[in-house]
């Protein structure tokens, strides 16, 4: 078993909005283990990026507000540490790349200048010299080629998968021991996307880090992830090793997901007819029901799920897989 | 990316600002002092109100009190009802000033903007040329020609204030120029005109109105800096002659007069300004949450 | 396309305008305004004194000869003599420049750090009501007239309380120091409004950009962040708006050199409005436009150098 490196516990996160207060997040543990991926999938507004700015506490406040958890690094609560601290964490040692490459670097300054201040900021004793040096090492690492031209370059004179490697290589040059994927590839071209992903996949079994990646894809999750953990509506509908909720997944939604990833049939070769969706619409976070969040678009919704027996909870349903579903489907 | 683009102005949108706006406490309340600055211009031309401002009703320069709450004037006239008198002056500047200048200002820009190529060459160089000359001189040459008077100050304002509004029309006119939504009415058979007017003006018209209240207000201000050059109103009490007054009235500790018209002008375009923010707020989605 | 194949463009570009701009002048001060050997003689004159004032002041010749004698005065600065003092423009030009820059270069250097310094504070506080009260001030501020900052201001802290000179000037160092003191404050209180609000929304619009995102996820503090992130991006609006406003320091502050009686451009150009000294304005307003047609070139090219994304078309 690896080692445990993060730990959320029962994280709940508030909005408060023109409309009222919302609950972004509701109630979500999450463990990230060394070396390891955890992915965390859902669609817009499921709470899974307010999740991961939440580990940085990068939540913009006001309006948002983490009300209630625990994130335990290291055993300590990155929730209780003071700000200075938990600056010495990021990029040190949980580090964070973002959907947007074209916007997410400074434009007025040049790549290597961006790697050399990550490192200027946690790793002191390098001189200067060092620091560039470890910046071109660190383009060479995500297959950036000519790195000790490409660093004096400004991020606007690199194309988009250019720009994510030096996210990346930014990301990863103190070597930290989680990395947080925010949709790294949505933005990108589907070859440049899958060339990024085994880019991930490489570094991490160079440098051992823990990865949670945040995507509503699920052929990302399939082609990165060891665990994943299935969000709806700022909560965790279910969780379990990858091959396993691919294989049985429990939770409707999460059997929605899957059917709805455009493939081959694998015994005929032919493409299937119609592409099944998940008829209906997300709930407002405003406007929650009474019991399952996902009773209106469910085809298996009792009473039960209706809210006469309160909400369903995660719980374990299986080796290493918990659902929350009063009906989970094997 | 998606964001950069403005959603094309529907229906629901308008309704979405209008909505908005009138939630918005503060905005609707200074749409309440401007709708009372008008309805006080309006009925001071028509005479029902300030129609006494040039009676002598007392010793001149009489401190404020009870009976007249801003003093007298040199003549012996109420401060107040200047001050009343003076709302028409300047609301009816704002409003055609600003009608001028918008007229101008679109005409010009969806021109630039819609037929390109030597047309916009020319209106570019021409405002650009335009710019080059500051402001006030612009003012102060076309009220040399036009004389002094009402009429003067309204072209003068109007004429010298369209760059902006026209800068900004042209720039979203060849924005929205190569839109599906307007090559699907070329499709279909519209002429220049009728795409101008159905399918791109609509969607700049919410610059339009922002700009017309920042018009509005810049004018009323402005028409004080023409009253201090000596080309302000001439025979009628305006907040503009009332401040130039007050330069040879203050070292007599005679504020009233400043202080009633700074007053009256004060409130009016403050209340412009915010209902002005409010409504880019409200219409300019592209701004929102800042 | 290179830096200097752009430059060149652009100073290309200069040509028409600064034609268009004497074209305006043109028009607006000899061809449609009324005669002014009218204003000069006045009502009784006889029509041979005007003819003779005419040639005199060479406005009988052909209507593209007195073009091209604005355009060659836009060149050589060779504006004639005022028509009321007689005197070279010029050299008045010259003396009132002084003076005016006494005034205004103080004034521009203070109003400018005083706002990006409000601005930036405030907008570290962005949301809180620190931000909306310096906001609100702010529209307050600019809603009241310039007109009565400036009677207020001489009244009250010159002739009340007697803390500056009412008005005057001496020239040479420190003499002017005295006079300019109030004349400058009352310009920083006049232009707080505006530029505070114009500075923010600049840096307001920087601090919402994804790399600000990155900035913090790197673990850089709010400062670090304000200070190098933001305001590297954040300047080169700011250049670009405090460049294209030094032109009109040459005017001075019109209205304040009036009021407390400095005898710069600003004074120059409004004796010369009241006595419809058509050629002093004319040179005042060809000068502005040179001055303002140059400047925006270099801002044009400045802004090429300091942003690196700007790419030449």
């Amino acid at each position: 078993m690896a080692e445990k490196i993060l730990e959320i516990k029962d994280l709940c996160v508030e909005f408060n909005t023109d409309r009222g207060r919302i609950r972004a997040v509701n109630g979500v543990n999450l463990e990230v283990f060394k070396g390891k991926t955890l992915g965390v999938v859902g669609e817009s507004g499921s709470g899974k990026s307010v999740t991961a700015l939440s580990v940085m506490r990068l939540i913009p406040s006001p309006p948002g507000k983490i009300a209630r958890g625990t994130i335990d690094y290291r055993g300590e609560n990155l929730l209780d540490i003071p700000f200075d601290e938990m600056r010495r964490i990021r990029g040190n040692k949980i580090a964070m790349i973002f959907q947007e490459p074209m916007t997410s670097l400074n434009p007025v300054f040049t790549v290597g200048n961006q790697i050399e201040e990550v490192l200027e900021l946690h790793q002191t004793e390098l001189s200067k010299e060092q620091r560039r040096e470890k910046a071109i090492e660190m383009l060479r690492l995500v297959g950036i080629p000519s790195p000790d031209k490409r660093i004096t370059e400004y991020p606007h004179q690199l194309s988009g998968g250019m720009r994510q490697r030096v996210m990346i290589a930014m990301s990863l040059a103190c070597e930290p021991d989680i990395l947080i994927a925010d949709e790294p590839t949505t933005a990108l071209d589907v070859t440049i996307q899958a060339q990024i992903l085994e880019l991930m996949n490489k570094l991490q079994k160079e440098l051992g880090m823990g990865i949670i990646m945040i995507t509503h894809d699920l052929g990302v999750v399939a082609e990165t992830c060891d665990d994943v953990a299935v969000m709806y509506c700022g909560q965790i509908v279910e969780r379990a090793e990858v091959k396993e909720l691919f294989n049985h997944p429990q939770h409707p939604y999460t059997k929605g997901l899957i059917e709805s990833i455009p493939s081959f049939d694998s015994t005929t070769g032919e493409r299937k007819d119609r592409l099944p969706t998940i008829e209906g619409m997300v709930p407002s976070l405003f406007d929650l029901p009474d019991g399952c969040n996902f009773q209106d678009r469910c085809d298996f919704a009792t009473d039960k799920c209706r809210g006469s027996e309160g909400e369903p909870v995660l719980k374990s349903i299986g080796t290493n897989h918990d659902a929350a579903c009063f009906h989970p489907l094997s | 990316m998606m964001k950069n683009d403005a959603p094309k102005k529907s229906k629901s949108l308008w309704q979405h600002a209008f909505s908005e706006l009138t939630r918005d406490k503060m905005a609707m309340t200074c749409l309440s002092i401007v709708v009372f600055y008008a309805a006080i211009a309006i009925l001071s031309t028509l005479g029902f109100v300030g129609g006494d401002w040039a009676k002598e009703v007392g010793p001149s320069y009489a401190p404020p009190s009870s009976e007249f709450i801003f003093g007298l004037d040199i003549f012996g006239r109420s401060v107040f009802d200047k001050m009343i008198k003076g709302t028409e002056v300047a609301m009816s500047i704002g409003l055609v000033t600003a009608i001028i200048s918008m007229i101008i200002g679109v005409a010009l820009g969806a021109t630039a903007g819609y037929f390109g190529g030597k047309v916009d060459e020319f209106i570019v160089w021409f405002y650009t040329t335009f710019t080059s000359i500051p402001y006030i001189m612009l003012l102060v040459a076309i009220t040399f020609i036009l004389g002094k008077g009402l009429v003067a100050i309204y072209l003068a304002l109007g004429l010298t204030s369209w760059v902006n509004l026209c800068r900004l029309i042209r720039g979203e006119v060849i924005r929205h120029k190569d839109r599906e939504y307007v090559h699907a009415a070329a499709a279909i058979g519209g002429g220049d005109f009728r795409k101008l007017f159905k399918h791109i003006l609509p969607n700049v018209l919410h610059i339009v109105i922002i700009n017309f209240s920042l018009q509005f207000q810049t004018a009323i201000k402005s028409e004080v800096i023409l009253s201090f050059l000596g080309l302000g109103v001439q025979g009628r009490p305006s907040w503009g002659t009332m401040i130039d007054d007050a330069k040879l009235e203050l070292a007599r500790g005679v504020w009233w007069q400043l202080a009633a018209a700074t007053l009256a002008m004060w409130i009016v375009v403050l209340a412009l300004n915010i209902l002005g923010d409010a409504l880019r707020d409200a219409l300019d989605p592209k701004l929102k949450g800042k | 396309m290179n830096i200097w194949a752009y430059i060149i463009r652009r100073l290309l570009y200069v040509i028409p305008v600064l034609l268009g701009v004497c074209l305006i002048i043109f028009v607006l001060f000899n061809m449609v305004s009324p005669d002014p050997t009218l204003i000069m003689l006045g009502k009784h004159a006889s029509l041979s004194q005007m003819e003779d004032l005419r040639r005199e002041l060479g406005l009988d010749r052909s209507w593209f000869l007195q073009y091209l004698d604005v355009v060659k005065s836009a060149f050589t600065f060779e504006f004639g003599r005022s028509w009321s003092t007689k005197q070279e423009i010029i050299e008045m030009i010259k003396a009132g420049a002084i003076p005016s820059l006494t005034l205004s270069v103080p004034a521009f250097i203070l109003s400018t750090v005083i706002s990006i310094a409000i601005s930036l504070f405030v907008a570290f506080f962005r949301g809180t009501f620190i931000d909306k009260g310096v906001v609100f001030l702010c529209v307050t501020m600019m809603s009241i007239s310039s007109l009565a900052y400036i009677l207020f201001g001489q009244w009250f802290f010159a002739f009340k309380l007697g803390w500056f000179e009412i008005s005057g000037y001496e020239f040479g160092f420190p003499d002017f120091a005295p006079y300019v003191i109030l004349p400058v404050i009352i310009w920083v209180m006049l232009g707080l409004g505006p530029d505070v609000r114009f500075y923010r929304t600049i840096i307001l619009d920087e601090i919402y950009q994804d790399y600000v995102r990155t900035a913090r996820a790197k673990g850089l503090g709010e400062k670090v962040i304000m200070f190098k992130h933001v305001l590297k991006n954040a300047m080169i609006p700011i250049i670009t708006y405090v460049i294209i406003q030094i032109p009109f320091l040459i005017l001075g502050a019109l209205l304040l050199e009036s009021f407390f009686s400095i005898p710069g451009l600003g004074g120059i150009t409004l004796n010369a409005i009241n006595s419809s000294d058509f050629p002093v304005v004319k040179a005042m307003t060809i000068l502005i436009s040179v001055a303002y047609i140059l400047f925006s070139v270099l801002t044009d090219v400045l802004y090429t150098l300091v942003d690196p994304r700007v790419r030449l078309k």
